[in-house]
């Protein structure tokens, strides 16, 4: 394939390149990633190349050429975005495109834990506060046609509902604990305030998918589930408590405390979203993501993805079960009548 | 009948080559990462087959009393298996149509708790509300 990513990068860089070192990293069965280290007149160009995978397509996520276009979006928004060099209609028989490859530490469990990134950890709060105010800020004139993840005519949390439900019964096993959460969240829909603007969701906002060094936020990744919705959902996501990567007690992504993150998100975008909406949406993300798992090992028992990762993972749904169940504890409206 | 190491044991010691002696030698990163899960997997399984029988009798037994079912205890663990299917699907059918019994929320978290004594069960004992 080398031959082929060296023709593709001549014609986005308008100049001969030649490939020096080029990878595949470990990871996604639906989609590529590539370490590309390529030569060229003006020096050496550090790239990540995506790359469609063979057949298998997750449900709901962007196609390539849409991926790269809401990147390209979020980045003229001033949202912390590799920079993208352009679009591959056919590369090797199969959509790509190519962006900066940024340096820094993404995986949560170190994010959280690492010594050396105490002091970007201090950081992180106001820094997600500031990207996520950004993101939202996206012209949507700017944006390729994106998903709703429901019906445009249903509000936001009608389709969240809607959703979570269709997850659970195509899961095909009965699990009461979940059900009681969506009946929790059916209940308390109407004292919750929607937010009335529809913005770019990022669609999975959490530590896991943020580049960071020790200065703090370097890049936001992963931009695959990227939706038109409320952005009350992506300021819950990164509660979730999976994505505390076992600092529990410290509720945004195990590196802080909400209540400065949410009072910056307020200040920076004139919106007056509340401790309740957060937590409201915090209860959805542990479904959704209890969901996720028993999905993601059900892609191993059909044969889709044969994997001991995700086999494992449709065990730990449990562990979200038993989040929710606590979390609606706390609030008088637990018990069904 | 089998000789001893019955099931739960054997798990254990597979678990414990894995553990002890494959995950140290892994230098990759990713690999040493995916030993882990795997050896997780088998100490669910371990935990499974010594206490999944009796954790599934109290769950009939739980669920039973909860829907006001009269059936009498399924014999063979395949029966028992498949009523306890049933009974879930009865209760989560329920609460979709906002028809659960009193008292749903106290047994479906102590079910909860169970799946996690499987499961993960140092999850359970780290939690923190």
């Amino acid at each position: 394939m080398q031959a082929e990513v060296e023709q593709a990068l001549a014609r986005l860089f308008h100049a001969p390149m030649q490939v020096a070192r080029m990878q595949l990293l470990p990871g996604g069965a639906s989609k590529e990633a590539w370490l590309v280290d390529a030569a060229g007149a003006d020096g050496q160009k550090e790239l990540l190349l995506r790359r469609a995978g063979g057949g298998v397509i997750y449900v709901d996520t962007l196609s390539l050429a849409a991926e790269h276009q809401v990147l390209q979006a979020a980045f003229a928004a001033g949202v912390k975005v590799p920079r993208t060099y352009g679009y591959i209609a056919d590369l090797a028989g199969r959509e790509a495109f190519v962006m900066q490859r940024v340096a820094g530490e993404s995986i949560g469990r170190r994010i959280v834990q690492r010594p050396e990134l105490a002091a970007a950890r201090g950081r992180l709060p106001l820094q997600m506060a500031e990207q996520l105010a950004k993101i939202h800020a996206t012209p949507r004139a700017r944006l390729p046609a994106l998903p709703y993840h429901g019906d445009p005519g249903l509000t936001a949390i009608e389709r969240m509902i809607g959703r979570l439900e269709e997850g659970l019964d195509a899961s095909d096993e009965p699990h009461p604990a979940l059900e009681l959460g969506v009946a929790w969240l059916r209940r308390q829909a109407p004292a919750v305030a929607a937010c009335a603007d529809t913005v770019l969701v990022h669609g999975d906002f959490r530590i896991g998918n943020l580049m960071v060094d020790a200065q703090g936020l370097v890049a936001v990744l992963d931009w695959e589930f990227a939706h038109l919705g409320d952005p009350v959902e992506d300021l819950a996501w990164p509660l979730v408590r999976a994505w505390r990567f076992g600092v529990d007690h410290l509720r945004l992504g195990g590196i802080g405390e909400v209540e400065p993150y949410l009072d910056h998100y307020n200040r920076l975008t004139g919106r007056n979203i509340t401790a309740a909406q957060l937590f409201y949406w915090e209860v959805a993300g542990n479904i959704r993501w209890a969901i996720g798992s028993l999905t993601q090992a059900r892609r191993h028992l059909s044969g889709q993805e044969r994997s001991v990762e995700l086999a494992v993972l449709g065990r730990l749904a449990c562990e979200m079960e038993y989040e929710v169940l606590s979390l609606i504890e706390r609030e008088a409206y637990a018990r069904p009548a | 009948m089998q000789d001893r190491p019955n099931a739960s044991e054997l798990a254990q010691a597979v678990l414990e080559f894995l553990q002890n002696e494959i995950a140290p030698q892994i230098q990759d990163a990713r690999l040493k990462f995916r030993m882990l899960v795997a050896s997780n997997g088998l100490g669910i399984l371990a935990r499974e087959l010594a206490q999944g029988e009796a954790l599934l009798q109290k769950e009939w037994l739980r669920l039973s009393a909860l829907l006001q079912t009269s059936q009498a205890k399924p014999s063979g663990l395949a029966e028992l298996r498949a009523e306890v299917l049933k009974l879930n699907r009865t209760l989560t059918a329920r609460i979709r149509a906002d028809r659960a019994p009193p008292d749903t929320y106290e047994a479906v978290k102590d079910l909860a708790r169970d799946k996690l004594r499987i499961a993960s069960p140092r999850y359970l004992e780290r939690y923190r509300p």
